[in-house]
């Protein structure tokens, strides 16, 4: 019985660090996707100014309250606007700038392929 | 006062010199059996004017001398030599002279080094090349005259930005500008090529070392930009998708596709009209983001000079540019290659093609990816962020192909190819694979596009490590250049995936401890310097094989301007950069402390620099 209790808190404290330690890594992916509104071209990872360290905690707090890295973006954008995000999503003011250099990309080769290059 | 007067009127006549240099030409060019002397004269007496301008400017700074407007602004009495020097560049006026140095330096330069090319190309060469410089002239007297006069005269200066004061990023701007502006000398001798429809295998040989030039220093300008953004900036990171980044990496690709599709033209003589392009882009892309920086449009940590009206004059310049080289291309350019136009599939001609084709793609995912948020802005007031994320998902993918061609393509023949060794081709790729698979396995990281990654950049890498010992394998600078890349993509990737990193808050004599790694925050000194006081905190951080290091990051709170910024303290080993930053937290006696343990960060520089070493011996082979 003793052994099992060790176990068991064994693997709690194993599981709660390892809990800990995933919550870091997806606080630091998603403040590096965000853009410090009051900085000149910084993330709210790189930046340490208030507002930077201010996010910072919101987000940790958003975490604890089981929100998916999404949903917290989609409260940053409701909250600060599209601004704030590094990684802008596909929507009609983006389509331009998603799918025109993959439009480049197929174009040049479909130049290539037909001027340059003998059918044989 | 009087460096300032001296300055301003070298200004005025460099400004009548270039004027009276489109004359010279004009009667030069009815009658062109030899350069006419006059013309290289003045062409000298212009960069020496020009020379001169600038050493008032430098001098002005050195005995700072407040009554003039840009010292005043940018430099003050406290600062070490060495900064007061830099701070010459360090912003808007003076780095704009520094561009007319290096147009009317190069222009010299080529008119003195040209050898075995017709008089006409020189010297229309030279007229298209002060078309560009008199724009110059006329915008720095107009609208940013580096010597304008404040009076009364003020006893003290305003300072410059404690984060330019900084040994690389003095010397980054000159280096950078060489290889920037450098690309004007390309752009004007393709406009009077193109003209004189003398584009052929030997003129593509006398302009390839121009366009190396160019390319050795705006790799080198990049190169030191990014180290001093690594360690000035406080953040650990060496390359942040920053607009202004972005508009310096922009030339560089449409450099690197010239420089590869030069090679083309200079074997077989076509693909003229592309070659006249890429010229073209080259400089209006250097152009462009001198627009953009100076216009202020763009929010970014460079800008440092945010005027409307400079960029509108920026902008309309380099519409008649623009405007001028289309005119000139559509009107004396006749393609007369198309009967070679066809090349076969597998051939060294084709995998250039491949190169240029995703060049141009990377190229337009940059471009599209900076201004596409002005012109978003502008047309629907929509403000977004187009950051790394963007990118990284962009290129990233398309650098598979990219590396597995770099690796077979120099090995084609011209003409016409097969693949020889075809055994030793695949067994190198599936160790390859092996070797990726076996990295991230024991890391965790199995992630499937990173093991295709790491595994097509090994594969350039051993590629072309076993050609630097094959005998039939000539082109030492090419290989050079592309193993230097392939250790690039590597030590960034690795640097990515296995880079290790504590936050934490700590007050002095506390200490913060986890399974790998135990960091000692023992002491805070002081130290007062000439231009700044700092805070300095020792630490003592060992790992779990029992290492010590000792660290001593700094807070520093410079004096002219009243600017606190975070020094790191960073350890470089060869197999990796352990960096520490700290930073007060507000209203309180905690520090925050950012220690990152950086795998292969000195490999990323070296790589750069085995890059442009490849251009440095390719520029030096075909002088001999």
């Amino acid at each position: 019985m003793k052994f099992l209790k060790f176990f068991l808190i064994v693997i709690i404290l194993f599981t709660l660090s390892s809990v800990n330690a995933e919550e870091n890594d997806k606080r630091n992916k998603i403040t590096k996707n965000l853009r410090c509104l009051i900085c000149q071209g910084q993330s709210v990872y790189d930046s340490d100014s208030e507002f930077a360290n201010s996010l910072k905690i919101v987000v940790d707090k958003k975490l604890q309250e089981g929100l998916s890295e999404d949903q917290i973006y989609e409260y940053f954008k409701s909250k600060y606007g599209e601004w704030i995000l590094y990684d802008p999503g596909l929507n009609k003011n983006t389509y331009i700038l998603w799918l025109l250099p993959i439009l480049i990309f197929l174009i040049g080769g479909a130049i290539i392929y037909k001027s340059f290059i003998v059918k044989k | 006062m009087i460096y300032s007067l001296i300055g301003y009127y070298s200004l005025v006549i460099g400004l009548i010199i270039g004027l009276s240099l489109f004359y010279f030409s004009y009667k030069n060019f009815n009658n062109s059996d030899i350069l006419d002397i006059k013309i290289l004269s003045f062409t000298f007496l212009q960069l020496f004017f020009v020379v001169i301008s600038f050493l008032s400017l430098i001098f002005s700074f050195v005995i700072s001398d407040f009554s003039n407007e840009t010292v005043f602004n940018n430099s003050h009495t406290t600062k070490p030599l060495f900064y007061k020097i830099s701070g010459t560049w360090g912003n808007h006026e003076g780095s704009l002279l520094l561009w007319l140095l290096v147009l009317t330096l190069f222009i010299f330069l080529f008119l003195i080094r040209t050898k075995n090319q017709p008089v006409k190309y020189k010297i229309l060469t030279l007229v298209f090349q002060q078309i560009i410089i008199v724009g110059f002239f006329l915008f720095l007297i107009k609208t940013s005259n580096p010597f304008n006069y404040i009076f009364p005269i003020p006893t003290e200066g305003l300072g410059l930005n404690p984060i330019l004061q900084d040994p690389a990023l003095a010397i980054h701007p000159p280096v950078l500008y060489l290889g920037y502006v450098g690309s004007s000398i390309i752009f004007s001798s393709v406009l009077a090529a193109t003209s004189l429809k003398i584009i052929s295998t030997s003129w593509a040989s006398h302009i390839k070392n121009w366009i190396l030039i160019s390319w050795i220093f705006l790799t080198m300008g990049i190169l030191l930009g990014s180290i001093w953004a690594y360690y000035e900036l406080g953040w650990g990171g060496f390359w942040f998708w920053d607009p202004v980044e972005n508009v310096s990496l922009m030339p560089w690709l449409a450099l690197t596709t010239l420089l590869h599709c030069i090679l083309v033209l200079e074997k077989k003589s076509i693909l003229t009209s592309w070659v006249i392009i890429l010229s073209i882009t080259t400089f209006t892309l250097s152009m462009c983001g001198t627009f953009l920086v100076r216009s202020g449009i763009l929010n970014s940590v460079h800008t440092f000079a945010n005027d409307p009206e400079r960029g509108l004059f920026i902008l309309v310049f380099l519409f008649i540019l623009i405007f001028l080289s289309i005119l000139i291309f559509f009107f004396f350019h006749k393609d007369n290659d198309t009967k070679s136009y066809s090349f076969f599939w597998f051939s060294k001609e084709t995998s250039i093609l491949i190169n240029n084709w995703f060049m141009m793609y990377f190229l337009s995912v940059v471009l599209i990816g900076t201004v596409y948020p002005i012109f978003l802005d502008v047309i629907s007031s929509q403000k977004i962020s187009v950051g790394p994320p963007f990118y990284h998902k962009l290129i990233i993918p398309f650098l598979i192909p990219f590396l597995l061609m770099m690796a077979i393509g120099p090995k084609l023949k011209w003409i016409k190819s097969q693949l020889e060794d075809k055994i030793y081709l695949i067994s190198f790729l599936i160790i390859s694979i092996l070797l990726a698979f076996l990295v991230l396995k024991n890391f965790n990281q199995n992630i499937l596009i990173n093991t295709i990654l790491i595994s097509s950049a090994l594969y350039l890498f051993f590629m072309t490590l076993r050609d630097f010992f094959s005998k039939t394998y000539k082109n030492i600078s090419q290989n050079i250049a592309h193993f230097g890349f392939s250790l690039l993509i590597l030590s960034i990737l690795f640097n990515n995936l296995f880079a290790s990193e504590i936050i934490t808050n700590l007050k002095v004599g506390e200490t913060f401890e986890n399974s790998k790694t135990k960091i000692v925050f023992e002491s805070v000194d002081q130290k007062k310097e000439k231009n700044y006081n700092a805070i300095i905190a020792n630490f003592s951080i060992s790992n779990s094989n029992g290492e010590e290091d000792r660290f001593s990051p700094e807070l520093r709170i410079y004096n002219q301007p009243v600017i606190a910024t975070s020094e790191a303290d960073i350890k470089t080993t060869l197999m990796s950069d352990k960096f520490i930053v700290i930073n007060l937290v507000q209203n309180q006696d905690f520090f925050n402390v950012r220690y990152q343990v950086k795998p292969f960060m000195l490999w990323i520089w070296l790589s750069v620099i085995l890059i442009s070493f490849g251009g440095i011996v390719s520029f030096l082979q075909k002088k001999s």
